[in-house]
């Protein structure tokens, strides 16, 4: 009775399971995109004392304007676009970044460095910097606010304090007063109506005029125009209680449009599409080349390679009309609330507990959910808040009709890899600041053109990403496609001690006069003597050049001058692309010449070796190479990584060993049959007198040649999954299926065999008895070394009850219990990667087992030729195989000598 | 067991069978798609009749006769078929007591009109001889089959007057280069109809004679299908029939993709959600006219002005004002293969000022309905003001309209033709007739994406289809 309901029991068990889990399988619903909404109310513009500008005339504030709604205090302070790293900043002596966002982090592209308080030398001040990077600079944070949290109209203007000073055109120091040129509040409209005059608001930004930026976005809308005297509003905008009338602004969630006023080139109309390269105004694509379009690529404008053949979108989610907001939601987002489940109890799938909209309209948190890119790591504390392909995407089911080890990949590349194998825009490849041209700019590179960037005869060929492991928040580490951008660049020790970056503007007198190159410059980088320096010999390429422009900064005043290099990865998550543009087939990766360890260019020169920036989750483990003719290149190496992929990876000297094995043997094998036959000319005719003999039974028989057969396949398919480069011709695919299926014969055969032999008692024969065994062998030994020439009986008389000599017993034993053992094993563990990762791992994963796996192939392979060959030792050559055929041998009978007792 | 086999075959064939099984089982299988290509009709096999044509032709008829010495059923077969009847077998339909029959012999359209009384230009396009005789004399012979518009090189063969042969042309070197009927001779009349390349139909027109595989992957490029190649003919029965001059197709008589593109599972799995709701021309059909322009506005009530210039694209005098367009997005509606109205000669106008030639059927609701393109031609033609029908001038001959300029002789004189009685005051009105597309299908790498339907510069009227707006956000027809 016992057994009965503990079967009943697990049988219940395994019902409820099943039935669990498919409930739990229910998919959340997808968000309709938001479109401009008419519900929005009319409302008034106020100024920043909270009268309405219809009284005023004043320059609109949109946290008291937005704020007669919606709690502007608490969107500023919970906006890491508005906050840009100034919460973080922190001014430390080992690095240049203050922070880990756009204000403060230096980007060696830009070049200019945010000053802290206390520097020698004043680079960036706050104004400037919000001058020159106030475009992208929602407004908030430090466009409003100093370094210590106070407003920055409450600071006292001072030389001294980079805050509130501003280095001029000649190097002096002015100061810069806040109260008269105002500061950039959050700006709502940037973001949220349909079409907000960027232009007007980046030339009142540019100018130094910021408390005009707000209300400069609002013009050309029939709102508000600006004039010598100021503000003059529209009073036909506006409804008989001084509210604005809504449909002029339309109000909106924010559509890719907006997005794409700071991040970079996305192409919403039909036009066909073109857009400026290497271009740092459209930051997403000039670093790594995305360009975020619904257009199929051959309807584009641009002049790419093979541009007919792309009949592939852009960017397909763009295609299938996702916008930004879908993946970057704002993270308290009712609308969301599937995704933002977190810190439930573990028995809660689902706390359906939220805001209500008006709740959430009223504070929407604009910390957006985010991903893991390398670049952004201002507010880490959000990373890995955002949707991934995870979440949408299930890849067992997307890929389960063609990818085997489907789990294996996943485990290993993210889907970026083989979804963004390639882009098609240029993308910035490197900067070299030690250098500058007569415009003041630095001479860039730029990867994936032949040309001129923006010039429409250049040929736009795309380029392969570099695949880089990435750690993610979760701890995982998965392959992920990167562009890397190199920056060279002067650094010098300031009188406190400090390491900066040389100034952009000591960098110009150091080189410049009057916008053309100084005489000495001139001599010291002009090789062919026409008097100019062409561009390229506008690179620091010898120590005579770096000596010269060291110098001239060591006269400027600066110490110790020297030349640093950093290389910066930049996340690709964009161009996703699916079927067959993506990556499928097994080769890309799986062959010698693989996408896993494919390099990247660098620099087309590089004056010192760059250092690869280490403030970000990318895994650089590979090599700087430098070419012959001085470019430097970055090659990943996959072993590094402890990556082992099947028919890219080897570990050379196992090979080596391996075929110097099979090789000897090779000889050694051809050597004696050699001699065997020149003796055996000497020797008459049928002088062994021979007897038949039953000597192999059926299933010995068969169980002997399935062996054979498995194991040479096994072989076949090992090294041509080993070296897919030399045996192209073969389906990878295919090739380790046929491995894997023939593999579980063998382990079956050698099951069932072994089962066999032992219950049959036959096992015996095999053991090798350790009594008198050495003294055994090596008279067995002599024979093959010298008595098979002569003609000699063998030593030992073949029975069927003792089939086997001496050597042949220690041999078998050492195959059928520690190579066939160990080969099944490891093959056993490196298949079993993808659903017991573990116990691979606690052996040492794929980079151990894998080489382990190869060598005990060899040795398999060895073995197969010296034991073909050792059955020709029979009474004639073919006698044994045909033996091991039919089960009958003639097997030579000792006549004058009396048979040597085999000893048991 | 016999001797024969020693007994360790036994034992090689069951390794054999061990390794192999195994491996065939679990090798990834490449799906066999069967070739569309394997489900075209054989062709029969050309037999040059320039030896075995004899004999002096003087009329069409003459040929005919000396066809039918071998071909003895194929005057009486073809003539029970459109392409000779112009007239379709007779419906039942609800806005009439009596069966209607619908054709080009006894009905109108929006170009040209009609054909009654204008025998003798339009019936350059129909398959047969003799129409100065009166229809009925011309229908009961079989003698006036015209075997050579379909079966001569179009080279050598051209129609003139009342449907016989044009003048000059030499019948027996026509009649000896007979053979199956290609792209040219289908096109000759289904190309140029409405009067000229490419007016009607949108999707057919003179750059199918020599399309690239961009124009139309089926005619273009290495695989030149002709239109027998889907247009199945059994006994001169020709499958694939237009809705505009029928009321509802029998789906007997219609050919689809689905003949040869078994399987329309796409790889994308997504494209096969759409395939309850969206037929296979809206997506491989992105535009209509892809060469060469098509007419979409044909305003009647122009025609006849003095001192303007003739324009074949613009204005000519006989026929009035036209716009044509090119390469551009058909006209979106449910469509289940039939109409839902035709207009009968007497049908009293349309309300709202459009009066509908043709109305496709198909609604959201109607599972056999799936989105289908058509080419929308929009016409200004005239009407009886007083009775309320739309009118059919006399155009072609001495008394023609295309001669006089008199629109009320026109329509008098037709007045027996047509039995449409005239009360003396016409004018015009908007006439809307929908032309279904099918043809210039393009290589699948050009079919329409995601975002040519949905999203902002989505080319579908999601409201007039019927859904509350854009699926994407609101899901498909449940």
């Amino acid at each position: 009775m016992k057994r009965y309901t503990l079967l009943t029991l697990a049988g219940l068990t395994i019902l409820a399971l099943v039935f669990g889990i498919k409930a739990v399988l229910a998919a959340p619903t997808t968000v309709p995109t938001a479109q401009a909404s008419v519900l929005h109310p009319d409302f008034a513009l106020l100024d920043a004392n909270g009268v309405n500008v219809l009284e005023s005339s004043a320059a609109v504030s949109t946290m008291k304007t937005c704020g007669q709604c919606h709690d502007t205090e608490f969107i500023a302070q919970h906006a890491f676009h508005s906050d840009l790293g100034l919460s973080d900043y922190n001014a430390k002596s080992d690095t240049f970044n203050s922070s880990n966002g756009l204000f403060g982090e230096w980007d060696p592209m830009t070049y200019r460095f945010l000053s802290p308080a206390g520097d020698e030398r004043l680079d960036l001040s706050t104004a400037e910097w919000l001058m020159l990077n106030g475009e992208r600079v929602v407004g908030g944070g430090p466009a409003t606010t100093s370094r210590d949290g106070k407003p920055l109209i409450e600071l006292n203007a001072s030389k001294s304090n980079p805050e509130t000073a501003i280095l001029s055109e000649n190097g002096t120091t002015d100061a810069w007063n806040w109260n008269e040129s105002g500061t950039i509040e959050m700006n709502c409209f940037l973001c949220h109506i349909d079409g907000p005059n960027l232009e007007a608001r980046a030339e009142a930004i540019h100018s130094g005029r910021f408390g005009e930026a707000n209300t400069a976005t609002l013009l050309d809308l029939k709102i508000v125009n600006q004039t010598a005297e100021g503000w003059v509003y529209n009073a036909e905008a506006f409804n008989e209680k001084g509210e604005l009338k809504d449909d002029l602004l339309g109000i909106q969630d924010p559509t890719n449009n907006n997005c794409a006023t700071c991040h970079g080139e996305i192409h919403t109309s039909e036009e066909p599409l073109t857009f400026n390269a290497c271009d740092l105004n459209y930051p997403q694509t000039a670093t790594t080349g995305q360009v975020v379009s619904a257009q199929r690529i051959n309807t584009s404008g641009v002049n790419l390679s093979n541009k007919n053949e792309l009949s592939r979108s852009w960017d397909i989610h763009a295609e299938r009309q996702l916008q930004c907001t879908d993946c970057h939601y704002a993270l308290n987002n009712p609308s969301h609330l599937s995704e933002i489940q977190s810190n439930n109890p573990e028995h809660l799938i689902y706390d359906p507990r939220s805001l209500e909209i008006g709740e959430y309209l009223q504070r929407p948190d604009h910390n957006f959910a985010r991903g893991e890119s390398a670049q952004f790591n201002v507010a880490p504390e959000y990373k890995g808040t955002m949707r991934r392909c995870e979440n949408c995407h299930d890849a067992t089911k997307g890929h389960a009709d063609w990818l085997p080890y489907i789990e294996t990949h996943m485990d290993a590349i993210a889907c970026e890899t083989c979804h963004i194998p390639q882009m098609y825009a240029p993308a910035i490849q490197s900067y070299d600041w030690t250098v500058v041209t007569t415009n003041g700019t630095a001479v860039t590179t730029c990867r994936g053109i032949d040309g001129t960037p923006n010039d429409v005869t250049s040929l736009i060929t795309g380029y392969k990403p570099v695949l880089l492991n990435r750690t993610n928040s979760d701890g995982a580490t998965l392959l992920a496609p990167y562009n890397l951008i190199t920056t060279f660049y002067w650094v010098y020790d300031d009188a406190n001690g400090n390491k900066r970056p040389v100034r952009q503007i000591d960098l110009d007198a150091a080189y410049l006069e009057d916008g053309k190159y100084t005489s000495d410059i001139v001599t010291a980088f002009d090789k062919n003597g026409d008097g100019q320096i062409s561009s390229d010999e506008l690179s620091i390429d010898s120590s005579a050049k770096e000596e010269t422009v060291k110098a001239k900064l060591t006269a400027l005043g600066l110490n110790n001058p020297r030349i640093e290099g950093q290389v910066q990865p930049y996340s690709i998550n964009h161009n996703v692309t699916r079927g067959e543009f993506a990556v499928n087939d097994c080769k890309s990766c799986h062959d010698a010449d693989s996408r896993v360890s494919q390099s990247i260019k660098l620099a087309d020169n590089a004056p010192v070796m760059p250092v690869f920036d280490a403030n970000n989750n990318v895994n650089s483990t590979g090599e700087m190479v430098k070419g012959q003719d001085g470019t430097l290149y970055y090659q990943p190496v996959p072993a590094n990584d402890k990556m082992y992929v099947f028919g890219s990876s080897r570990v050379n000297w196992v090979d080596w060993l391996g075929a110097l094995a099979f090789a000897g043997s090779l000889l050694g094998v051809l050597g004696h049959g050699t001699l065997r036959m020149l003796a055996a000319r000497k020797q008459p005719k049928g002088h062994v007198r021979t007897e038949r003999i039953y000597m192999y039974e059926p299933y010995r028989r068969f169980w002997h040649w399935l062996q054979t057969a498995s194991i040479v396949i096994l072989l076949f398919t090992g090294l041509i999954i080993h070296r897919p480069d030399i045996f192209g011709a073969f389906s990878f695919r295919g090739m380790v299926t046929v491995h894997n299926v023939i593999a579980v014969v063998l382990v079956l055969n050698a099951a069932l065999s072994l089962f066999y032999h032992i219950t049959t008692d036959k096992i015996r024969e095999f053991i090798p008895h350790p009594y008198g065994f050495f003294d055994d062998a090596i008279v067995q030994a002599k024979y093959y070394i010298n008595g098979i020439f002569k003609g000699d009986a063998h030593p030992f008389e073949k029975m069927p009850d003792s089939r086997m000599n001496p050597i042949q017993k220690a041999t078998y034993f050492a195959i059928l219990n520690l190579l066939l053992p160990l080969q099944i094993i490891t093959g056993a563990l490196m298949w079993s990667v993808q659903k017991f990762p573990a116990f691979a791992n606690a052996l040492g994963g794929l980079p151990l087992l894998a080489p382990f796996h190869s060598l005990v192939a060899w040795l398999f392979a060895t073995f197969i030729l010296v034991h073909v060959y050792m059955t020709t030792t029979g009474a004639t050559p073919f006698e044994a195989t045909r033996a091991m055929i039919t089960g009958y041998e003639e097997v030579e009978v000792h006549e004058d000598e009396s048979p040597k007792e085999v000893k048991k | 067991m016999t001797k024969r086999f020693p007994n360790w075959t036994l034992g090689l064939a069951g390794i054999i069978l061990l390794i192999i099984v195994p491996v065939i089982y679990f090798l990834p299988n490449i799906q066999s798609k069967t070739d569309p290509a394997s489900h075209l009709p054989e062709k029969v096999v050309h037999v040059d009749h320039t030896d075995i044509v004899k004999g002096e032709f003087k009329t069409g008829q003459d040929v005919t006769r000396a066809c039918l010495e071998c071909h003895e059923d194929a005057a009486t077969d073809l003539m029970k078929t459109t392409h000779w009847t112009w007239e379709s077998k007779s419906y039942d339909v609800p806005w009439r007591d009596a069966p209607v029959t619908i054709g080009k012999a006894n009905q109108i359209n929006n170009f040209c009109i009609g054909t009654q009384g204008n025998e003798n230009k339009c019936m350059s396009c129909h398959a047969g001889y003799g129409w100065e005789e009166g229809r009925t004399t011309q229908q009961s012979n079989p003698e006036n089959v015209d075997c050579l518009a379909c079966h001569a090189d179009p080279a050598s063969y051209g129609k003139g007057l009342f449907g016989n042969p044009a003048e000059g042309i030499d019948l027996l070197a026509a009649a000896r280069s007979v053979r199956t009927p290609t792209r040219e001779n289908c096109g000759k009349c289904h190309f140029d109809g409405g009067g000229g390349n490419g007016v009607k139909h949108g999707d057919l027109d003179e750059s199918l004679y020599f399309p690239s595989k961009n124009n139309d992957v089926h005619m273009g490029g290495d695989l030149n299908m002709q239109c027998t190649d889907c247009h199945w003919t059994q006994d001169h029965q020709i499958l694939g029939r237009m809705v505009a001059d029928n009321y509802t197709i029998d789906p007997k008589e219609q050919v689809s993709c689905e003949e040869c593109h078994v399987s329309q599972k796409h790889e994308d799995e997504r494209i096969n959600t759409h395939l309850s709701s969206v037929a296979c021309q809206t997506c491989h059909i992105p535009a209509l006219a892809l060469e060469d322009p098509t007419k979409v506005y044909w305003d009647w009530s122009q025609a006849g002005q003095e001192g303007r210039t003739d324009d074949h694209f613009t204005y000519l005098k006989i026929k009035g004002e036209f716009v044509y367009d090119k390469n551009f997005a058909p006209t979106y509606l449910w469509f289940n293969g039939n109409n839902e109205y035709r207009y009968i000669l007497g049908d009293p106008l349309g309300e709202d000022g459009i009066t509908y030639i043709n109305k496709p059927a198909g609604s959201i609701e109607d599972n056999n309905s799936k989105i289908f393109p058509f080419k929308l031609h929009i016409a200004k033609q005239p009407y009886d003001v007083k009775n309320n029908y739309l009118l059919q001038p006399i155009t072609s001959g001495k008394d023609g309209f295309w001669t006089t300029f008199d629109w009320n002789s026109a329509f008098q004189l037709a007045q027996d033709k047509t039995g449409l009685k005239y009360s003396g005051q016409y004018d015009f009105t908007t006439t809307y007739m929908y032309w279904p597309t099918t043809h210039m299908v393009q290589p699948a790498d050009q079919a329409l994406q995601c975002d040519s339907c949905h999203g902002e510069n989505g080319r579908m009227d999601w409201e007039a289809l019927g859904y509350p707006g854009d699926p994407i956000e609101w899901g498909g027809r449940k």
